[in-house]
Formats: C-alpha cells, structure tokens, sequence
C-alpha cells in the first residue's frame, strides 16, 4: 500500500483532494462556474467568440414550453435532448431518426412523443441537474461522428476530453461509448476512454472502469495508434476556451463531427482524474511542467505550440 | 502561503480547545474519567452542654475556608435555636446559636464537606507577616533554663527551621535539666503556648493553630495543638510535642489559638467533640461543588448549568461534530462514496436511538422496500416534487407498518423507527434510485453500503462514552476538532480508494 503510494506520488499522480485544494480552488473562481455549469451560457459565449459548437434547434425552458416541443421537433429526425444544468452525460437523450410516428433511440426502440415530452420535463424539474434546481431542456444538432471511431465505438457519440491548464492544453482522451454506458461517453457508465498524444493526435491505450485496457471492451480492437483528424484544430479550439471562461483548470469536451470538424461539446470546471490512467501518465508531472514555465503565451495558437513541445515526448520518466 | 496559514489556525485552535480543558484538569480537578472517585471528608462538630432554664447563646469558631481543603458542603443541626452565621471582631468564621430557654443536656452539631486540595505542600502565607515578638521575662530557674536551651540551639543551628527543631527536640528531652525545669512550669494545656514564648524570647513569631489531622475516620476526638513558625517568608509546622516539622496528613486547620472554640453564654459543662467520616464521590461531582463555592468562572459557563433537557440536546448536539469528522476522514483519506455529505451522520443519530443492530435492520428495511415501490412509481411517470412527496409518504407508511407489525410481534426496537429522519430516508431513496438508473444497481448498492458503513463508524464515534463524556464536560474541544478539520481541509494527500484507482498507474 505504501510502495503504491509512493510510486503514484513518484509518477505524479494527481489526488482528488490535491486537484480541488492546488488547482480548481486556485485556479478556478468561483464567480466563473455559471459559464460552464449551464451548457446553454456556455453555447451562447462559444458562438459570440467564434467558437464551432453544435447548432441549438431550440430550448424548453417551462412546462408551458412542453407543447411547442413537437413544433420544435418537426424539421428534424436526428437531434439530441439534454439538460443545460446536467452533469456527468445523465438525461441526454439521443434520438437518431424516426420510425413511423415514433422516436427512435440510437439502441433502436422508439419512443413516443409523449415519452420525449416526459424527458424534457424530467430535465425541467431538476432531475438530472447538480442540486436539483429546476433546469431548462436544450434541443441541440444530432452530432455525426467522424468515421475514424467507428471501429471502436458503440453506437453514441465518442467525445475528447482535453485537460487545459492555465490555457495551454495539458492532457488529452477520447471517450468511447460501449454497449454497457448505453451509448454515452461517460466513464462513469462504462465508457473507455482512450489517452491521446498531446503532440501528434495519436491514441495510446485506454481505461475502463478505472483499469487499463488496450482493447476496446466491446469489439476486441486495438485502441492505440489511432490518429485524430484535426487534431492541431481540436488542440487550439481547446486552448481557446481559456480566454472563453478564464477558468484555469478547465476540461473541455469536443466532438469531431464528420462534416463540421471539431465542436465545443460542454466545458466542465473539475474535470475527472482518469484521464492520467487512459495516458498511463501523470497530471501533476505536466501541471508542474506549464507551472514552471516563467510566463505563458497570450494566444491560443502559441500556448498549443507550448504544449507540443513540452508534451514532446510522454513525460513519465 | 495558505498552507502555512491553516496550519497556524489548527494550531491556535488546538492549543485553545486544549489548555482550556487542561486549566479545568489542573485547576477545578475535573477529571478525565468520568468514573474517578475521590475521598471527600464528612467532619462534624458536636456541641454539649447543659442548660439552665435560662437564655442561651453558644458561639463556635468555624473553619470557614480551611487552607488546604475546599469546602463542599455546610450544614448545622439546631433545632429550635436561632442561628447566625457570620464573623466576630476578628473576622473569625462563627456560628452563633441563641435560644431563649434551654434546660437539660443540649447538642449542635456542625457538619462541613470537605475535600482535601491536590497541592497540600502549598506555602502558607495567611495574614500580614508577623512583627517580632517582645522578649518575654521570665522568673528563675526559668529564665536561665529557657535561656540556655535557646543559647545552645543558636549555636547549633543554621536557620529558623532548624533552630526550632533543636529547639523543640531539646525541649521535649526529659533527660535535659533545662528541660525539666520548663516542663514543670506548665500544664500539658499551657505547653504549646510556652513553646510560642519561647520561640519570642530568640524574636521569632510563631502562633498555635488548633486543627485535626484527618487521617482515618474518628469520633470524640478534640482539636489538636500544632506549632506554626514563621521563617521570615512562611509558616511552617512543627509538632509541638516531638519538633519534627511539618504537618499531620490532611491536618484541617480549625481556628487560632487566639480565638476560643467555644463562647458561651447561660450554660454549663461545655464541650466540643469531633468526628469525622470519609464518603466517595465523583470527582466530577466534587469539581463542580468546588467551583460553585469558589466562583471561578471557569465551570459556571458549565452545560450542567442548563436546564436537563437542555443539556440531554447538547449531550447529542456536541457528538454531531465527532460525526461529521468521521465523514471527513472517510471522505477525505479513505474516500468512501456516500449519499449527500451528512446523511450518514443523521442516520448514525437514529442509529444512537433504535441501537445498531435494530437500527441497520430497520433501514435496510425501509429502504429496500422504499426502492422498489419507488420503482413501481417511475411508471407512472410523476413530475419531481409530486413524486418525492409520494415517496415520503410511502416512506411515513413503511415505518408505520414496521411500528405496527413489531409492536404485534411484539418486537420492541421496531418501535424505535419512528426515530428516523424521514426526509432524509426518502432522499436516501430517490438518490438511490436514480444512481441505479443510470449506473446501475452495483453502484447503486456501492453508494448505500458506503452510507451505512459511514453511518456505522458515526455511531461508534458518538456513542462511545467516554467520548460523549468528555466532549460535555470539555464543550471547548470543539476546537480541537476544529482544528482537525482544518489540517485535513489542507490534506492533499491521495485517498485510499485512488491507490487502488490508480494501482495500474504505479506499475510499469
């Protein structure tokens, strides 16, 4: 237990308890959280700064609301529902097209409209948002995912998540969704999740349920060695976020539409620590790192080259 | 730096939180233990005398407060006599007790509680230290019999002390010529006064203190003569009849020998006799008795002030920061996931209720078969409020069922479910419920057993009783927990459930 202890602390692992007290207390104000706790307020900066996020088709922000959820639904068979306040993936509710009058869910049932309109008021009341304060339902573009994840993705939408400390992009992974988290790239639900080279866009090896694995759980492929495309994009859209929250220890969830490039999914202000198993690396070593470094680029473009060339070569040593 | 910060204000805490409780050890004698036991002296004055069919007035010279002891307790046994408490002229404590006609042989009695202080070797510095004494005259032989034995205990003496042990010793030697002579000259009752003489014939003050040396139980005894010698800065005691210095063990000083015991006024065949008993008691009990007598301060800000119900709430209340604490250390160093922050401790309340066996029992109970009624509820698609309040009700009938069915079965702890916090058993519910939705039961259940371990480990904290002892009578080591909460606000070590998050991450 001991010799564990050490070792992690010799390799730089980062502690729950060390990255709330050293980092999101440092660095994240407090006065700054609502940017990010609602996705809506998050959409909304994202576009007036010129960020690519996913287009919003509308917003059920009352019950009164509900009944207009047909009207807002009727243009589009592939859309997505989710909660403004929610965290961790919970009430996302991803409809991919339509079977007759009925919804159908990426798992293949299909849905009443009555059943979304239930979800939506769900999300209104508060059920999926932290505190259970009343939420509003976002109505959002059905993102399609680049095909370089169809070969290890289970239906859903795979996610990066991209660890940007004090600006400057820190450690990346993707999320992939398997047939045990339903689709969703939340790792609390059994996603994998995939660390990602910060200088090439290169997966190394993945984590599952807090272990490292190197294949995917549900299709036996590997999950090193894949390239994301755009990735340089995806690097600097991550760093932009920075100036977009002034938030310090921020994580930044994109999605790689097949169309649309990189999109800003959701930011969240204390993101998870498995990340470091999906890069079999540790957080504290590159935090350290930016740390040390006696001033940081002002533009996003030049704190991504910083981080390629600190990020250079995989930093446990 | 903020680290250096909160360590310097978990030091301060501490170091407040536990000198004060030290203070209240070492001063009032509150004692760690609750069960500690110390020996308080029960000793009565008893008074006889004869009256004579005439108005009566007997005064007695009190101890009041005895040096060396602290008193308890006072009391006076005097049926149909007036009495005043209060001082004569010399400022002397005194019970006066009058009557208008007393015939036949008489009793009062005085009883008084006293406990013997820890620190008896105090020096003893009561009154203005004493002029020189005149010079006595004495006839002969006396005069040249005192004079030598004092001119040949100068010589061979250093100092106040131990000229007046070799003195004394000189004294008491039947075998000394000298000696005779002075013996003779005085009654065994005039003796210690003659040594004080004696003592002023080579100028050093010295008094008789009348007292009684409490050093097993006794009745019938009367006040002993002690010597008391001042060596230009304190008294100090000599036996008066051997000259080895020092005091009687627990010797309780009653009065100067300046001042009669005993004044009386249309009575005859006076006498005073004591006794004295031993009782136990707690010494909590004698601390709280020494400082409402000695008005400190310290203990009147005491919770047994309080009024009892009051003190039974603070009895819970001042165990719920122990509970919190162990949250704490789970959260933060094992890292055990819970339901909400202070769940497990309000569980760990009503655990401190039903005991803990019935008390798991009855929520295991109540929440399996709130979650499955919860389930059936999903169903019918109920907007949040409605469907938590449906909950708690379901969660008021389960409990009334269980109090129900155990009073028929005639279960007695399946009373005591009425004693769980209801809101928080229908949150326990809902929380759970949804964690089971969506991450499934083996979270689900993860989450509540992590819960009800906490819960458990709470209740162990806020029952133990020694703990709930000392948090009551020491209400200040809050801030020791204060404290320790500070230092583990700055704890950004790993918890111990990350090294095993982690463990693949400390291999190569």
């Amino acid at each position: 237990m001991i010799g564990t202890w050490l070792a992690l602390r010799k390799r730089g692992i980062l502690g729950l308890n060390a990255r709330n007290r050293a980092y999101i207390m440092k660095r994240n104000p407090r006065r700054r959280y609502p940017l990010v706790d609602d996705k809506l307020t998050t959409k909304q900066l994202a576009i007036e700064s010129g960020i690519s996020v996913p287009p919003l088709y509308g917003v059920i922000a009352t019950e009164h609301d509900l009944s207009g959820l047909g009207d807002i639904l009727k243009p589009y068979s592939e859309f997505v529902i989710k909660p403004a306040r929610g965290s961790g993936g919970a009430g996302v509710l991803v409809i991919d097209g339509r079977r007759r009058e009925m919804f159908v869910k990426t798992d293949g049932r299909g849905l009443p409209l009555a059943e979304i309109e239930y979800h939506a008021s769900n999300i209104l009341s508060g059920i999926y948002s932290l505190g259970g304060v009343p939420d509003k339902a976002m109505i959002e573009y059905r993102v399609r995912v680049d095909p370089i994840f169809d070969p290890v993705s289970y239906q859903g939408v795979p996610d990066i998540r991209l660890l940007v400390y004090r600006g400057v992009p820190t450690m990346a992974m993707v999320r992939l969704p398997t047939r045990q988290s339903d689709g969703k790239a939340n790792l609390h639900q059994g996603a994998v999740g995939v660390g990602i080279e910060i200088a090439t866009g290169l997966t190394t090896g993945g984590v599952w349920h807090s272990r490292a694995v190197q294949e995917h759980p549900d299709y036996g492929v590997p999950l090193a060695g894949i390239q994301i495309p755009t990735w340089p994009r995806l690097l600097e859209l991550g760093a932009q976020c920075y100036e977009l929250t002034g938030l310090g220890y921020l994580g930044v969830d994109i999605v790689l539409d097949r169309t649309h490039g990189p999109l800003l999914l959701e930011l969240n202000a204390r993101p998870g620590l498995a990340i470091q198993i999906a890069n079999r690396s540790g957080l504290k070593l590159r935090l350290d790192a930016i740390d040390a470094q006696e001033s940081l680029p002002e533009t996003a473009e030049a704190r991504c080259a910083l981080a390629v060339e600190l990020f250079k070569k995989p930093s446990h040593s | 730096m903020r680290v250096s910060a909160v360590f310097v204000w978990a030091f301060i805490f501490a170091a407040l939180g536990l000198g004060l409780a030290g203070l209240k050890v070492s001063r009032l004698g509150i004692p760690l233990d609750p069960s500690a036991e110390a020996t308080v002296w029960d000793v009565e004055a008893r008074v006889t005398f004869q009256g004579r069919g005439l108005p009566a007035k007997v005064a007695l010279a009190l101890p009041g407060a005895p040096r060396g002891f602290a008193v308890l307790d006072e009391d006076f046994v005097s049926r149909g006599y007036g009495l005043t408490v209060g001082k004569d002229e010399k400022a002397t404590p005194e019970a006066v007790w009058t009557v208008r006609r007393a015939g036949g042989s008489q009793a009062l009695y005085y009883h008084t509680k006293v406990y013997p202080k820890r620190d008896q070797s105090r020096a003893i510095t009561d009154g203005p230290p004493p002029t020189f004494p005149e010079v006595p005259e004495y006839e002969e032989p006396l005069a040249s019999a005192v004079s030598a034995l004092l001119a040949r205990a100068r010589a061979e003496s250093a100092d106040v002390v131990t000229f007046t042990s070799l003195l004394l010793a000189a004294l008491n030697n039947s075998d000394d010529e000298n000696a005779k002579v002075i013996l003779k000259s005085a009654t065994a009752e005039q003796w210690p006064l003659l040594l004080t003489e004696i003592l002023a014939g080579a100028r050093i003050p010295s008094r008789i203190v009348h007292g009684l040396a409490l050093d097993g139980e006794f009745t019938g005894r009367e006040l002993m003569p002690w010597l008391e010698v001042h060596n230009g800065d304190v008294w100090q005691g000599f036996n008066p009849r051997t000259g080895q210095p020092g005091y009687p063990t627990n010797f309780l000083v009653w009065k100067f020998a300046d001042r009669e015991l005993v004044s009386t006024k249309g009575v005859s065949n006076v006498s005073v006799t004591f006794s004295a008993a031993q009782t136990p008691m707690t010494q909590l009990d004698v601390a709280q008795r020494v400082d409402s007598k000695l008005n400190t301060g310290l203990l009147t800000l005491s919770l047994s002030e309080l009024p009892v119900a009051t003190q039974n709430v603070y009895r819970v209340l001042l165990m719920v920061p122990l509970g919190a604490f162990v949250i704490v250390i789970m959260r933060m160093v094992v890292g055990i996931p819970t339901f909400g922050t202070f769940m497990p401790i309000l569980v760990a309340l009503a655990f401190r209720e039903t005991r803990l066996a019935a008390g798991v029992a009855l929520f295991l109970i109540v929440v399996s078969a709130g979650l499955f009624i919860r389930s059936a509820v999903t169903h019918l698609r109920l907007l949040l409020v409605p469907r938590l309040t449906s909950v708690l009700v379901i969660v008021i009938g389960l409990m009334l069922a269980v109090s129900l069915i155990s009073n028929e079965l005639h279960i007695e702890q399946g009373l005591s479910i009425a004693l769980f916090p209801m809101v928080i058993l229908t949150m326990t519910i809902e929380r759970m419920s949804i964690v089971w939705e969506e991450r499934g039961p083996a979270n689900a259940i993860k989450e509540f057993l992590g819960s009800l371990t906490v819960a458990i480990f709470g209740y162990f904290a806020m029952t133990e009783e020694h703990l709930v002892y000392l948090m009551f009578v020491f209400p200040e080591l809050l801030l020791v927990v204060l404290s320790l909460c500070l230092v583990f606000g700055a704890y950004t070590g790993y918890r111990l459930s990350e090294i095993v998050r982690f463990k693949d991450l400390a291999k190569d």
